[in-house]
């Protein structure tokens, strides 16, 4: 299983990116990070329901702070 | 029941703040933000559709709108999150309690010293003065209330707002009596620190209300603890809002909250209450004025006042009015609301005061009635 998301440290960041991608007509759904950093805990996982790298885009001009976009799995 | 005491909470609650709570308590009430699970997904969106909603409403960021218990422990964060050794504050003389004791705490602990700036209520411009009079070089902050919770009177914001922008402070409002009932535009109005109840005017349940802040303001955690982020670092994550809301929120009530702000939508905004609720005030005031040993303590002579006014039956302590309106079943709240500096102020602290506060529940009819028992009591000593 491969998963690429965009990751958050705050629970309201993901939220209102999920806000803001809901109304450029982009569905996602925000849940904990399946695979957090061992160093830092818990954070949220933004799943994008089409184009992640616009969705960034969008995100990133709202000015909305993230932690980059990851993948994880097992490459299958 | 005739509910006159809206100004302490507000009383019916609308039939949508009641079903959503109780929604959230059968449906999804898992912690939010803290399961990787779809019920608590669903709760955290739920806590976060509250959030935009306020933010939209008074004009903040969502980062910056802070869930907390009440009005009182918004305050408390704004005033010890921000003012640190050495500093000074100015409140006004109609201050609650809520702003007076946690400065009077910091103040016996030789932490920050503060002073109180006289409130002239049909003169904005003296009132501006009296605060600009008392800035030291080491003042950080003005704080006071939108509206009193007394008299109902309403200090000039944006002209105070302006006077801290000049000297370079730090503006904080308690919307106690005005969130959901007047006007309150953070960004225009230039207010820094913004901090409201969830139970009085935006009708949500009690043991919500809200904090909002600028970027120009940091504000430090008074509470650590669990934020469902970030959980390997021993400290306080740095990041807005969860810093400064460790622990699980209350579901129930910011749902409950977040129908209050639909209902105020629906009811055609703050200024459509607000419209209602002078209406209600004009009628009572226009009662008022033809009964004799009485003495009312308002603005009878100012277009903008919150709904709230305060009386005293000349002779008798307030509470023993407020009794006899009760055996009417008329609910007024008496004594002295909690506002030690306001009595002082108005000199009412022998009697209190009857304080009369209606919503956009209440009719022509309950406050012609409420008027009528009091000028009974007035002539007769009894209803």
């Amino acid at each position: 299983m491969n998963y690429i998301y965009i990751k958050f440290s705050s629970q309201t960041q993901g939220e209102k990116a999920r806000s803001v991608l809901k109304k450029n007509g982009i569905g996602s759904r925000l849940r904990r990070n399946p695979n957090p950093n061992h160093k830092e805990g818990c954070n949220f996982a933004l799943f994008v329901f089409g184009d992640i790298f616009r969705a960034f885009d969008i995100i990133s001009q709202h000015g909305i702070q993230t932690m980059g976009i990851e993948r994880f799995g097992d490459g299958k | 029941m005739i509910y006159l005491d809206n100004a302490a909470t507000t009383f019916p609650k609308p039939a949508q703040v009641i079903a959503a709570s109780n929604g959230a308590m059968r449906l999804y009430s898992a912690n939010p933000g803290r399961g990787g699970h779809k019920l608590s997904a669903k709760a955290g969106e739920a806590v976060f559709a509250c959030r935009e909603k306020l933010a939209q409403m008074f004009s903040c960021s969502e980062e910056r709108t802070v869930f907390t218990l009440n009005c009182t422990h918004s305050l408390n964060l704004a005033i010890k999150g921000v003012l640190k050794s050495g500093d000074h504050a100015i409140i006004s003389s109609l201050e609650h309690n809520s702003v007076l004791r946690p400065l009077e705490n910091m103040r016996e602990s030789g932490i920050i010293s503060y002073d109180v700036a006289a409130v002239e209520p049909l003169d904005e411009e003296k009132t501006v003065k009296n605060f600009e009079k008392l800035i030291r070089p080491e003042t950080r902050m003005i704080l006071c209330t939108h509206a009193s919770n007394v008299f109902g009177t309403v200090l000039p914001v944006k002209k105070l707002s302006a006077l801290c922008k000049r000297h370079k402070l730090v503006f904080a409002l308690d919307c106690a009596q005005s969130a959901g009932i007047l006007t309150v535009n953070m960004e225009k109005d230039g207010i820094d620190i913004l901090c409201a109840p969830g139970h009085k005017g935006l009708f949500g349940p009690m043991g919500t209300g809200v904090l909002m802040f600028s970027k120009n303001v940091r504000i430090k955690s008074l509470v650590q603890g669990g934020t469902g982020s970030l959980s390997l670092q021993k400290s306080q994550p740095d990041i807005y809002p969860e810093s400064l809301e460790s622990g699980t929120v209350n579901l129930p009530g910011i749902v409950g909250l977040s129908a209050g702000l639909d209902f105020i939508k629906a009811q055609g905004g703050e200024r459509a209450i607000h419209e209602k609720e002078t209406y209600l005030m004009e009628i009572l005031k226009e009662d008022l004025s033809v009964i004799g040993n009485i003495t009312v303590f308002n603005n009878m002579h100012s277009k903008i006042y919150s709904p709230a006014l305060s009386l005293v039956v000349d002779g008798e302590h307030s509470e023993q009015t407020a009794q006899k309106l009760d055996e009417k079943n008329i609910a007024v709240r008496a004594g002295y609301h909690c506002s030690y500096l306001a009595h002082n102020f108005c000199k009412t602290t022998r009697s209190g005061t009857v304080r009369v506060s209606p919503s956009v529940f209440n009719t022509k009819r309950e406050v012609k009635f409420f008027a009528f028992c009091l000028n009974l009591i007035a002539k007769n000593g009894k209803i």
